[in-house]
């Protein structure tokens, strides 16, 4: 028997292909359990192209058991590490207060200047920019002239 | 009649009904041909054949089987040439 447990091959097909693993367990005639540089998993045979070495492992060895054999050979051994999922951000929904009903007449009164106080704002803000945008391209005449000199 | 920049064999014709319910022809591009094995000549599977582009905004595993040797070589070819370096 070539595809016996402990032989190395090289993978043929398949995205893993001219990789090297070991037949660690026999499912079938055509069906074997393959690990070392590969995904543990089933493969056909005819996938597999057997090479001279073969290593002594148990029946269902274990994949720890499996890589500190290729490590001694100078193999490189697939490791796939556990994905880590990051913490999503939880929303915290902003708490309307609803207040009582009898505070109505009183919210009338309140809105009006609340809203001469948002135009007096907006017109400050208006002025700020004005304010910004003409003292800009003052900086920047002064920066040329002393680049010049 | 036709307009003479029209009359190139390399857009191809195609009928469209308009909303109007006149038949006219539209001018249209080719797409390119079929990648094929650089070894056997055999069609290959998994690569689109598309415009530039559109293959230019293509994610790199979309133009390609993920496999080595994908997009270049049929699997077969790629399986002899493994079996041929796993053999020295």
């Amino acid at each position: 028997m070539v595809f016996e447990i402990g032989r190395v091959c090289v993978k043929i097909a398949g995205r893993d292909s001219n990789r090297r693993c070991v037949i660690v367990d026999t499912v079938d005639d055509k069906i074997v359990l393959i690990d070392g540089d590969v995904r543990r998993r089933k493969c056909n045979v005819i996938h597999l192209e057997p090479l001279d070495s073969v290593i002594k492992i148990k029946k269902g060895a274990s994949h720890s058991e499996v890589a500190k054999e290729f490590k001694d050979l100078g193999f490189n051994v697939w490791e796939t590490k556990p994905r880590k999922t990051a913490e999503r951000p939880k929303k915290v929904r902003k708490v309307k207060e609803k207040p009582a009903e009898e505070e109505k007449p009183a919210k009338k009164k309140a809105e009006k200047p609340k809203k001469e106080e948002k135009k007096e704002e907006a017109e400050e803000t208006e002025l700020e920019k004005i304010a910004e945008t003409e003292e800009k391209p003052k900086k920047k005449t002064v920066k040329k002239v002393a680049k010049k000199e | 009649m036709v307009a003479g920049r029209y009359k190139s064999r390399t857009l191809r014709r195609k009928k469209v009904k308009t909303p109007g319910g006149r038949l006219t022809t539209h001018y249209l591009k080719r797409k390119p041909k079929k990648a094929h094995c650089a070894e056997c000549g055999v069609v290959l599977s998994g690569v689109p054949r598309e415009r530039p582009y559109i293959m230019r905004n293509l994610g790199k595993t979309k133009k390609r089987p993920e496999r080595p040797f994908g997009g270049m070589l049929c699997s077969k070819c790629s399986r002899d040439l493994i079996k041929k370096q796993a053999r020295k």
